[in-house]
């Protein structure tokens, strides 16, 4: 067995049901956060991700005596 | 009476906006006192009630829970109502939250003092406060949930997404850090025990920085930042990115604090390299906020409010980028159980946490009371006196956390530590005695702030007239 083999050896027996539990977990959010750079940083999706950025400065263009203050 | 329904339920903010500015003077006075006690011993008077080790928790509890705290629940109620363009679901509640959140403060200040804890970093509070603690916090999160479910728009604006981690993550970290059989009314013991206890007293400690002290105060930063400069936030891709990357990055580190211990090896490596990547969304986050001033970088010159908030996204930077270094096991052996990691920590409490939370409570104090604040001098004043005091005290603990971690492994030739560690004590004073005059500049400022805001409100108080109708860039 090479040191890289070694140092990646898993005794799969040895796994418990929460050990499975947790890789399994940790593999799902990992493949997700690829999904999520892949879907966010697709073109196609930039405009529509970009249209929420002014939110905060249009909050009171609708009725601004209105929803000024309280 | 329809035009009253819309109106924001905003006197709840105030309220948390105005004590949030006192806890900073009590929180960083505190500070000061038991700075000046590691420089000066005999400060402690031999009064257990005022010693260090009884106010030092008093002095956390107070910046991060009651100052942070209350930041932060002025910041997400006032933020999900005009993000959402509806007023808060439910007033009293708000209320509730208001009024619980300064009890358990106040319990601290009772308890702390009079040696009552559980021991445990972050978390001293004994179990009926924790009981409280958690009561008012799901209030609070109960309350910004159902704003967010009745809003006028359709999107939740990133700033909301970030508040939601925090309620929700801080929720469950509480609960599980504080599981604990009492014993009497004051007196319990954690479920845990032993290397567990370590780590979830530190599966907590580092979260209640992840998400208390950063998820929270990056909404602040996604709302206030693109509304001072009166600019769109530069990337909201980016801000997505930042978002998710953070929530599922910041549960892992942990063990990070708890190298060379008894915990196994590879849960400290894994804890380092999940903080080393964490690097890549945390300064994604940073330049995401410094390059929303693209265009409007002239704007510093003359808005005070704008340079704490660029400023604090200079030291968010600094401090994740030092963190992962510190926590991987090279800087570690060095750096850990000394000073080092005190400035570590004040860099982002007083750089990034405190800037962030100025600027948007001098942003705020302008629009909830309708007015101008009282002194722009004062409030450029307040900008140097923070940033001078910040920039002291880490600088001290920087020099003084290096030089005790050499003085500590350092060995003659036989094998002997060459320096005791009374030694390494002494060497320290100079620096101890830098960091509180730091400290000190950066208390100055809050109390120079505190007397701004106050007068500022008293003019309106007094005097309708010095209301405005518009204030620029509402």
């Amino acid at each position: 067995m090479t040191k890289l083999e070694a140092y990646f050896h898993t005794d799969w027996a040895a796994m418990t049901a929460t050990d499975w539990f947790g890789m399994s977990v940790t593999v799902i959010i990992f493949l997700a956060m690829i999904w999520l750079f892949y879907w966010v940083f697709n073109p196609k999706n930039k405009q529509k991700l970009e249209a929420h950025k002014t939110m905060p400065l249009e909050e009171d263009s609708s009725d601004p005596e209105k929803w000024h203050g309280g | 009476m329809q035009a009253e329904q819309h109106q924001y339920s905003f006197e709840v903010v105030k309220w948390f906006v105005y004590m949030s500015v006192v806890y900073l003077v009590i929180g960083t006075g505190i500070g000061v006192w038991i700075a000046a006690e590691l420089a000066w011993p005999d400060l402690n008077f031999d009064n257990p009630y005022i010693s260090f080790g009884r106010l030092r928790p008093l002095h956390t509890n107070a910046v991060i829970f009651a100052f942070g705290g209350s930041t932060l629940m002025a910041t997400a109620f006032y933020i999900v109502q005009r993000t959402s363009h509806v007023r808060l679901w439910s007033d009293k509640l708000a209320w509730f939250t208001f009024w619980g959140w300064n009890l358990v403060i106040l319990g601290a200040v009772i308890t702390l003092p009079l040696g009552i804890t559980q021991s445990k970093e972050y978390a001293e509070l004994e179990w009926p406060l924790d009981i409280l603690i958690s009561a008012v916090w799901l209030a609070y999160t109960f309350n910004f949930i159902m704003t967010l479910s009745v809003r006028r728009v359709s999107h939740i604006y990133v700033a909301n997404w970030f508040f939601l981690a925090m309620m929700i993550m801080v929720t469950y970290l509480h609960v599980v850090n504080s599981l604990a059989i009492p014993v009497s009314f004051w007196k319990s013991y954690s479920i845990f025990a032993g290397v567990q206890d370590a780590m979830i007293q530190w599966w907590w400690g580092h979260n209640a920085v992840g998400f208390f002290l950063t998820a929270g105060f990056l909404g602040i930063m996604y709302y206030f930042v693109p509304k001072q400069a009166n600019r769109p936030v530069y990337s909201y891709r980016l801000s997505v990115i930042h978002f998710w990357g953070l929530t599922f990055g910041y549960v892992w580190l942990g063990a990070h604090h708890l190298q060379y211990t008894a915990l196994p090896d590879w849960t400290g490596s894994l804890g380092a390299a999940i903080s080393l990547a964490m690097i890549i969304p945390s300064w994604g986050g940073a330049i995401n906020g410094l390059f929303t001033l693209s265009g409007a970088w002239d704007k510093l010159r003359t808005d005070y409010t704008l340079r704490f908030l660029v400023v604090s996204l200079a030291f968010y930077a600094m401090s994740t980028f030092e963190g992962p270094v510190m926590s991987s096991k090279t800087v570690n052996a060095l750096s850990h159980y000394t000073d080092w990691t005190i400035g570590h920590v004040h860099a982002g409490a007083l750089g990034w946490v405190g800037m962030i939370s100025i600027g948007a409570i001098y942003h705020m104090v302008e629009r909830l009371w309708d007015t101008k604040i009282y002194s722009v001098n004062l409030v450029n004043l307040h900008f140097w006196m923070a940033t001078i005091g910040t920039a002291m005290y880490i600088i001290a603990m920087w020099v003084s956390g290096i030089m005790q971690g050499l003085m500590w492994r350092a060995y003659d030739d036989y094998g002997n530590l060459t320096y005791t560690f009374v030694e390494s004590v002494a060497q320290m004073h100079p620096y101890y005695a830098l960091r509180t005059v730091g400290g000190f500049l950066f208390f100055l400022g809050a109390v120079v702030m505190l007397f701004n805001i106050t007068i500022t409100i008293r003019k309106v108080a007094t005097n309708p007239a010095n209301k405005m109708s518009h204030v620029a860039g509402i």
